[in-house]
This record gives structure tokens, C-alpha cells and sequence, in this order.
């Protein structure tokens, strides 16, 4: 083991229970009636959360005998690099497939484990929700960079060995949505979330992005707009992929202040 | 493409700007005149009525308090209803802060109309009924007879600590919402010169609440030792 990364060290439990529970919050369709399911299943050594889910598939039988629908949720790479498997398990929002049964019952210090779909977006069914907002959010601030013209613009200009660490930092992005679901401020409309804002980020820190930094800020100074941001910092806190997202809201704030707020004494 | 503002956005940073200036600068003014109570009676009265004799004062009411007040006030607790909060779930001591901040804010909200109502009006029934403002001459008096009563003072005391909490943490937020601090060290340690503000300001605010309770307040009375009297006092009546 990389003794460097001892903050994700696997814990084992002394003395494993023969079974554990999942209990998990469902749903059969957008706006049905929510109900909870508790599943009991044999433990095994290395489970994680979405093992944990596949034996349930296999046999979808609740802890009273009853038969029921197999439990819905998304997954795709299960090394914790696309996101889509995010949820919330015993209260905190993460990627299930990186969440190791042995670790939850040592923290929760209970045989079960709670399952929910993120509560900031639509939930489509049971575990599986819909975050194509994230999309529209990114939409809203331009999150790309113009290179498209008539003639050939040549290579770009070289960044300096900082910038380009810190791009690559917010270049991890996956997406995952755990940090609007952690932030208290981020609810429907309320406000467009760190997300958007550390892609802004991105790209105003790319020296050819530059150039449209006006149209990202636009994109940020709206009802929804970067001012409804909090400083709760919990963002920066379950971010996944260690991304600076509080940094990318303090550096966009003294852009707009400079650029936007205070822009007008330059003209 | 042209820079083009939210009314959200507008109203957001006056809110903060608000907070800091005149709200901000007019509580360190409000803390000093009450401590100096500590060096008696007379000495608050005075201060008290060198207010009063203030150039454009009505004009420095309404619209360096009053309406200043008014709008962070409202304002305040339209955000606060934005919030779902989740300390119990995130509990960082950040996601903390944030919910005492809407917590004090709501708090502040009640107890400056009762403050301002017991005080500046003397209008709540039961209580004080002299207005301090036009009666300077029994400012200490209104003050001190107040805070006779327990429950008063107490209500007091939390006033004064929501108060060095919310400005002191409002500071810090002021610095990070307008891009002055960015990074992680430096809001570091401007968080524990707010938190070490916030303690300070508390203090100081019941330090000059219980000087209307007990001669030079919570401090040995030998450093409030009045300050003798050269001339006779001539502008007291």
C-alpha cells in the first residue's frame, strides 16, 4: 500500500458479522411515492456497495421474504473516474463503487447500510437520477473554448508550470455532482453550483479562453449566480477528486469584482 | 459582450457592503460610546449628548442606520431562507459557521427591534418608557435601570455576542465574496482573526453592559479611576 495515501487505508473488520443489511430508499418512477427496502445479504470480504447491489439483482428478496423489483441504479468505469455511480450512503453523498462495506459498518458502527439517490436532482427511480443540469450549468457559462475560424490560429500561447497544474487540477472534473449535493445553497434553481464555476475557471485560465472571460462571468452573474455562493465550503470538502473548488469561486469573485463590478472605471 | 448585472447579483453585494459599511463601522462607534459607562455616569451621558449635537444627525439616522439596517436586515433573512442546512450530515466546521451565521442574523433581527424599540423609543410596554434619544441627561439611568432586570440583561449579553459573531465572521466572508482573500492559507488565517474579533467584540460588549450593573463593569474599578476634574462641568445640566 502507498503509505502516502493513508487517508484512503482499508479498514477490515475484526470480527465480521454473517450478514448485514442495505437499506435503501426507492421510487418506481419520477413523483411516485418514496418507500424504503431493507435487504439482508451474507457478508464477504471486499464488498463494496455496488457488489453489494449485484447479489441483491440476483435474488431481490427484502429481509421480511417479501419479492420485490430489483433495486435501479447507474454505474460504468468502478474505479471512481466517470461518477455516475454517486449516491448517498449513511447520510453523505460519494460513488458507491468505491465505498467498501467493511468501511461503512466500522464508521457507522451498525450491520446496515443506508442508501439514497442524490436529493438535488430529479430521481428517476430508486437509486438513479437524472443530472443533466449539471449539463445546462455548464451551457450557461460557456465552459469551452472558441477556436473555430476562418484562418489557422497557430499553436497557443505556453502556460507557466502553476497554471497548468492548477488547470489540470480542475480539468479532473467528472462531473459527479457531489459537490452541489453537499452545498446548502445549491437547491433547484437557487444557484448554478461549484461545478460550473471551477470549469469557468478552466477555461479563463487558459490564455486563448481568456478572450470570452466576458461571456463566462455573464454566464455567472445571473439570479442563479455565483454570489448566492454561501462559503459553506462543504463543496471542497466531498469533492471526490481533491478538485480546488473554493479557489475557483474566490479567484472568479476577484475577477468579477475587478472586470464587472469595478469595470466601469475603466472605461 | 458587454458586462450585464442580476438584480441577485446587485443586491447581494450591497448586502454585503452594507454589512460592512455603515453597519460594521457604526457598531464600533455604538461599542464605544457604551464603554465609556465604564468611566461613569456622567462620562456616558456626555458622549451621549455629543452625539445628539452631531452635525446632519436625523440625515446620519435614517440613512447611515436606519435604512442600511432596514435592507441588510430583510434582505438577510430572505438568504437565510435559501439555505438547507445539513451540518448534521457535512458537519465541517465551515458548513458550522455558515448556519451561525443565518442563525445570529435571524437573532439580530429580533433583537434590534426590541433594542431599538426599548431604547431609542421606549416603547415596549412594561419596560423602559424614555425614549434616550432627546433625554441624554438620563441616558445612564434608562440604561442601568434596565438591566435591573435579569432577563433583560441576559438578552442583552446574547445581543452582544450574536452581534461579535455576525460582524466578526461577516468580515471574513466581505474579504472572500469580493476576491480579496483567495487562498486556502491566507483565509485561514483571516478565520482566526475573525474568530479571535468575534471573542473580542463579545467582551468588550459585555464588558460595557455590565458597566451599567457594577462600576468599571467587569474590570478592577482602579482602571476606571474617573478622570479628575480640572474645570467645574459647565455644559451638564
Amino acid at each position: 500500500m502507498n503509505p502516502g495515501n493513508a487517508k484512503h487505508e482499508k479498514k477490515r473488520l475484526e470480527n465480521p458479522p454473517a450478514k448485514f443489511k442495505l437499506r435503501i430508499q426507492r421510487r418506481q418512477n419520477e413523483g411516485a411515492e418514496v418507500y424504503w427496502e431493507t435487504f439482508e445479504l451474507p457478508y464477504r470480504r471486499n464488498l463494496n456497495v455496488i457488489s453489494a447491489l449485484m447479489e441483491i439483482r440476483k435474488d431481490p428478496v427484502t429481509a421480511d421474504g417479501k419479492t420485490t423489483t430489483p433495486p435501479v441504479w447507474d454505474m460504468s468505469c468502478l474505479e471512481q473516474v466517470c461518477g455516475i455511480c454517486t449516491m448517498v450512503i449513511d447520510g453523505k453523498v460519494r460513488q458507491s463503487c468505491s465505498a467498501l462495506i467493511d468501511d461503512l459498518l466500522i464508521d457507522s458502527g451498525s450491520d446496515t447500510v443506508t442508501l439514497q439517490p442524490m436529493s438535488k436532482f430529479p430521481n428517476v427511480r430508486d437509486l438513479k437520477v437524472d443530472r443533466s443540469r449539471m449539463f445546462d450549468h455548464l451551457k450557461q457559462v460557456n465552459a469551452w473554448i472558441e477556436l473555430d475560424g476562418s484562418y489557422n490560429l497557430g499553436p497557443g500561447p505556453q502556460l507557466s508550470n502553476d497554471t497548468a497544474q492548477e488547470r489540470y487540477a480542475y480539468s479532473r472534473c467528472m462531473t459527479c455532482g457531489c459537490c452541489l449535493e453537499a452545498c446548502p445553497q445549491y437547491h433547484e434553481d437557487n444557484y448554478i453550483g461549484p461545478q460550473a464555476i471551477a470549469q469557468a475557471r478552466l477555461m479563463n485560465m487558459h490564455p486563448v479562453g481568456k478572450m470570452e472571460m466576458e461571456d463566462r462571468l455573464n454566464g455567472l452573474l445571473g439570479e442563479d449566480g455565483i454570489t448566492n455562493c454561501g462559503n459553506a465550503q462543504n463543496c471542497i470538502q466531498v469533492c471526490p477528486m481533491s478538485i480546488p473548488l473554493t479557489r475557483a469561486i474566490y479567484d472568479t469573485n476577484r475577477d468579477i469584482t475587478i472586470n464587472a463590478l469595478f469595470g466601469w472605471l475603466k472605461k | 459582450m458587454a458586462i450585464k448585472f442580476s438584480k441577485t447579483f446587485l443586491l447581494r453585494k450591497l448586502h454585503q457592503l452594507t454589512g460592512i459599511v455603515p453597519l460594521g463601522l457604526f457598531y464600533f462607534v455604538h461599542l464605544y460610546t457604551n464603554s465609556t459607562a465604564l468611566n461613569g455616569p456622567r462620562i456616558f451621558n456626555e458622549h451621549v449628548e455629543d452625539i445628539h449635537n452631531m452635525a446632519y444627525l436625523l440625515f446620519i439616522e435614517i440613512f447611515g442606520i436606519f435604512l442600511p439596517l432596514l435592507f441588510h436586515s430583510i434582505y438577510g433573512l430572505l438568504i437565510s431562507g435559501e439555505a438547507r442546512h445539513n451540518v448534521l450530515s457535512y458537519g465541517y466546521s465551515r458548513n458550522w459557521f455558515y448556519l451561525f451565521q443565518r442563525i445570529t442574523g435571524i437573532f439580530l433581527f429580533v433583537f434590534l427591534l426590541f433594542h431599538i424599540l426599548n431604547f431609542r423609543f421606549g416603547l415596549i410596554p412594561g419596560l423602559n418608557m424614555t425614549p434616550v434619544a432627546g433625554n441624554a441627561d438620563q441616558a445612564y439611568r434608562i440604561v442601568a435601570g434596565e438591566f435591573q432586570i435579569w432577563w433583560v440583561l441576559l438578552i442583552y449579553f446574547l445581543g452582544v455576542i450574536a452581534t461579535g459573531w455576525h460582524l466578526a465572521y461577516g468580515f471574513f466572508l466581505f474579504a472572500v465574496d469580493w476576491g480579496i482573500v483567495i487562498g486556502e492559507k491566507a483565509q485561514r488565517i483571516l478565520l482566526q482573526a475573525s474568530l479571535g474579533l468575534a471573542v473580542l467584540l463579545s467582551v468588550a460588549g459585555i464588558n460595557a453592559a455590565m458597566a451599567f450593573v457594577r462600576p468599571c463593569g467587569l474590570l478592577p474599578q482602579v482602571l476606571c479611576e474617573a478622570p479628575r476634574v480640572t474645570a467645574p462641568a459647565t455644559r451638564h445640566v
